[in-house]
């Protein structure tokens, strides 16, 4: 975390969904943090917790039956007051996304070349025809030969595909990327060579082109080989938020602790000892901790007090009364 | 050219598929006409007359040299003679055919453009006033009996705005003074123009529904968001990622339907007394001119073989992920 | 790799892509109940069913006898007017009622039962079954069916029973190549292979497993061939091939047509029965539609709106640092 102005800053962000039958569903409940160039953040927890909920709010992506409250300041501009209005021009221009299942992502009619053209030509970066040497300069960098731009989707593989939908989210040079489960759902050689190009983009690459990236993801080995941070979420907010190894060897949230403890180790072969019980309904006011019913460590106020955002150490964050010195008396 | 075997291999199942027709076809009628004939019940109808019947629609030799007879025939182009009017099947479809064709196109073209039109701007404009009122109107006349709409539309409009409203051309015309040919074919114009109507709204309501169903579906694609993300405009979403797919299943649908255009017109040429092959159709089987029918029918299955090999053909030439 | 699966009524990541997901107890009818339209449908439905069933209580005159002057605009005496026989339209409306809609769900019952038989058969069975039969369903579905079903009727049948059978002969076909996609879907999930394993012998797995998830697209299907087989019988009534001596709105049809109701400006003997006809047959499509557009989550799926997510002031909810 270098210091300076962040890149990416969102404040107490929300979101709600309509229900169907009448109410609203919190997916989202305050999520915060600040992103500063070059940082490789993982946003990490269970399905449902919110997390792809959260970037799809950053890139505006939400449907019509959402609303929500909260800032997501770009160079200092808040993009979210005026909803569509204000996000839209800063898409893939800016902040660009992967999306989960992105073998699907591509236009089955058109050629992958011309679809990482679109986006540059859309923002007046280039014609179609100027965009062709990016577009195989891109290409290389995500390791496919650049003649295979004139080439249809179905005629990659989906790895390639994988790797094709990054180099189209880098076509604009954006400043972040936020990259949802893009390991998820391919097979071990395909998820370890995405891996890789992940790490080179969050290094060397990632310092060339200056990127930031947020990396959405419930597969913890992932997280732990490309991040340099970490944030966990539970419930719709992030409960623990600091530097990964702090994360890993020191967690601050018993959710967290269980996590982490549960994988057997970073080349985990998929077998996790999951933790029992599942996550509170989010269409309803939740009193106290969320995570209290699973809790090992639960106690007094846990099931009545809602856990304040506290700092035990600098830098790394968490919202669990066992940090909490005020309640508990004692620093643990 | 890409997967020129593929093209081989479906031509060569629709040309089975036809002979297959062909075949049945046969069966059919044969069967048919020895019913009729045995069924026959009227004064004249003694053994021996049913005999002669029976002699003259060639049902007196075995199954078997009817079939090759028949086959025979059917390689020259010999459709046999009509029952009533004694004269060759091939002669009494050339008018009939050459009236139903422009009528229905133009029916046909109107369905497709309106059709498209309505139905892409509702998917476009989905859950507003808009799409609504497009949806609902496609499904008003998606529902409407044909014959029904040809009535109204000769009750309401016919007289109101000039139109005639049964026949393919005004009698008086060119009987008493000369008509220049242009006004010929005004006239017919004229007398398409309702027919034609009423066929291309119930398209229409068919039509405009598909088209709207395709889009819809085509935009909640994944690749749909992610043109969002790129920051597209919804109208440019629907023009460049839209359109383009949902062509592939509208083409095939639009293009299935169309075999089966001529039995939807039998109604609107019977309402309208338009001496099509729809209205043909009905005089025959009215008249039990079995060569006829037999002729009819087979012309229409082959068309709606011919059309089905079309979006097939078309289906492929449009959409690269289809190999062979 | 994944850590628990929620079971939650509703889905995180299918909310964010806009679908909301419905919980299995009672689908069916959750899509209805939450789709107007489909409800609306159904009442029509149900008003035109309770006007059959009560038919000979609700004409106002016995519809076989001359009432009244031909052709008499509508009046207090005649709501809707007289047709070319005297008769009074009104009631000759509602006894209409009885044989559309008969002959409506009686030849869809007929489709779908043949259909349905066929494409279980053909889907559960697969192999050579399943070829057989496809190959015959193609062949039916390449035969025009307005002709064929003209051609019968003028043959065969001029008596309802005849006209019943032939509408349902002609249109099972859709239903067989529907069916038979979705119970090969249904076949290949988990607890059917599971039930297999145990012993469960193929009647059982069927009916117990298969056609209850077959079910639904089974009713929607039903509902679309009902109003199918009301339109096939004006066609065939129009033609001059029904029944004569039943009352159905296709005959009424058929009687403005050759009783010359355009010229007479009887408008009352043509515009009645049609309105009946469509409205009856609008129903259906929105049911029918409906329930099939709810099975279908795609369709629900709109990532194009003019809609847009709507923005709140700060600080509306649980606040806290």
């Amino acid at each position: 975390m270098s210091g300076g102005v962040p890149v990416l800053s969102v404040e107490d962000l929300h979101v709600w969904f309509d229900l169907p039958g009448g109410g609203e569903l919190h997916a989202v409940q305050g999520v915060s943090f600040d992103l500063y160039e070059g940082d490789r953040m993982g946003l990490v927890g269970e399905s449902g917790c919110g997390k792809t909920t959260t970037i799809l709010a950053i890139m505006g992506l939400l449907p019509s039956t959402a609303s929500v409250s909260g800032k997501v300041i770009l160079n200092g501009t808040d993009i979210l007051v005026g909803g569509e209005a204000t996000i839209s021009p800063h898409r893939w221009k800016d902040i660009s996304m992967v999306f989960q299942g992105a073998m699907n992502a591509f236009d089955p009619v058109k050629t992958v070349g011309d679809q990482i053209a679109e986006p540059m030509v859309l923002h007046g970066m280039a014609t179609r025809k100027s965009a062709r040497p990016r577009v195989a300069e891109l290409l290389e960098l995500v390791g496919i030969a650049g003649d295979r731009a004139d080439r249809y989707p179905h005629e990659f593989s989906g790895g390639m595909r994988q790797r094709a939908a990054i180099a189209m989210a880098l076509a604009c040079s954006p400043r972040v990327l936020l990259a949802d489960e893009p390991t998820t759902a391919l097979d071990v050689m395909v998820q370890a060579q995405i891996l890789e190009l992940l790490v080179r983009l969050s290094t060397t690459l990632g310092q060339e082109l200056g990127l930031t990236v947020i990396l959405v993801t419930h597969d913890l080995p992932v997280v732990a080989q490309v991040c340099d941070r970490a944030a966990v979420m539970y419930a719709g907010e992030i409960v623990e938020m600091g530097r990964m190894s702090a994360i890993y060897h020191d967690p601050r949230h018993p959710y967290s602790r269980m996590l982490f403890s549960a994988t057997p180790d970073l080349l985990g072969d998929g077998e996790v000892i999951s933790i029992p019980g599942a996550p509170p309904r989010l269409d309803r006011e939740i009193v106290g901790c969320p995570f209290t019913p699973r809790c090992d460590s639960a106690f007094e106020p846990c099931g009545t007090i809602r856990p304040r955002r506290v700092e035990p150490v600098a830098g790394h964050e968490a919202r669990c009364h066992l940090n909490d010195a005020g309640l508990t008396g004692v620093a643990s | 050219m890409r997967g020129a075997d593929y093209v081989v291999k479906r031509v060569a199942f629709a040309l089975l598929t036809v002979f297959i027709a062909i075949t049945l076809n046969f069966v059919l009628f044969r069967a048919l006409s020895g019913d009729a004939v045995s069924a026959l019940r009227c004064r004249q109808c003694s053994a021996a007359f049913k005999e002669a019947q029976r002699r003259d629609l060639g049902l007196d030799k075995s199954k078997w040299e009817q079939y090759t007879l028949y086959l025979r025939d059917l390689s020259r182009f010999d459709l046999g003679n009509s029952v009533p009017s004694e004269k060759p099947v091939r002669g009494e479809l050339v008018e009939p055919i050459k009236n139903s064709l422009p009528m229905i196109a133009l029916g046909t073209l109107f369905a497709i453009v309106f059709g498209t039109l309505v139905g892409v701007i509702s998917a476009w404009r989905r859950g507003t006033a808009v799409d609504k009122g497009g949806l609902y109107t496609a499904l008003g006349f998606y529902s409407m009996p044909t014959q029904w709409l040809g009535l109204m539309l000769i009750f309401f409009v016919a007289s109101a705005v000039g139109l005639p409203s049964s026949g393919i051309k005004t009698p008086t015309l060119g009987l008493f003074t000369d008509a220049s040919t242009w006004d010929l074919l005004i006239d017919r114009m004229k007398h398409m123009i309702l027919p034609a109507l009423t066929l291309g709204l119930v398209l229409y309501g068919d039509y405009a529904l598909i088209v709207r169903s395709a889009m819809l579906e085509t935009l909640g694609e994944d690749y749909v968001l992610t043109a969002r993300a790129k920051g597209l405009k919804n109208w440019a979403i629907v023009r460049r990622h839209g359109l383009r797919n949902a062509m592939l299943p509208i083409i095939t649908l639009v293009a299935l339907s169309l075999g089966f255009i001529i039995g939807g017109s039998i109604t609107v040429e019977y309402v309208f007394s338009y001496p099509g092959l729809g209205l043909l159709t009905v005089e025959a089987i009215d008249k039990r001119d079995f060569p006829l029918l037999q002729a009819i029918f087979m012309l229409l299955t082959i068309s709606v073989i011919f059309f089905n090999l079309l979006a097939d053909l078309l289906y492929f030439k449009f959409d690269p992920r289809v190999t062979t | 790799m994944s850590l628990i699966e929620p079971i939650q009524a509703a889905d995180e990541d299918s909310l964010a892509h806009g679908i909301a997901k419905t919980s299995r107890p009672g689908f069916v009818r959750s899509t209805l109940l939450g789709n107007r339209a489909a409800m609306v449908g159904l009442g029509i439905i149900g008003f035109f069913v309770f006007v059959a069933i009560f038919a000979p209580w609700l004409e106002p005159y016995d519809p076989t006898e001359k009432v009244g002057p031909v052709y008499a605009p509508p009046s207090s005496e005649f709501w809707l007017g007289t047709d070319d026989g005297g008769g009074d339209m009104l009631s000759l409306l509602i006894a209409g009622s009885r044989v559309s809609l008969g002959v409506g769900f009686l030849a869809a019952l007929v489709a779908i039962l043949i259909g349905g038989t066929v494409g279980v058969l053909s889907g559960y069975f697969g192999g050579a079954t399943d070829t057989v039969l496809m190959r015959f369903t193609d062949y039916m579905l390449v035969i025009p069916d307005i002709p064929l079903m003209i051609i019968a009727a003028a043959l065969f049948g001029r008596n309802l029973t005849n006209i019943v059978v032939i509408i349902g002969i002609i249109y099972w076909t859709s239903t067989a190549r529907l069916i038979r996609a979705q119970v090969k879907s249904v076949r290949e999930r988990v607890y059917v292979k599971r039930a297999q394993a145990l012993g469960a012998g193929n009647r059982r797995l069927v009916f117990k497993h298969v056609l209850p998830q077959v079910a639904p697209l089974l009713i929607a299907n039903t509902v679309l061939m009902i109003a199918l087989a009301i339109f096939a019988e004006t066609f065939i009534t129009f033609l001059g091939l029904g029944d004569p001596s039943t009352i159905s709105w296709g005959r009424l049809i058929e009687n403005a047509f050759t009783g010359e109701a355009t010229i007479n400006n009887a408008w009352w003997a043509i515009v009645p029965p049609g309105v009946c006809v469509t409205i009856v047959i609008l129903a259906c499509t929105m049911v029918g539609q409906s329930v099939e557009d709810g099975l279908n989550p795609r369709l629900r799926v709109g990532h194009v709106s003019v809609k847009r997510f709507r923005v709140r002031p700060a600080g509306t909810k649980a606040a806290d640092k």
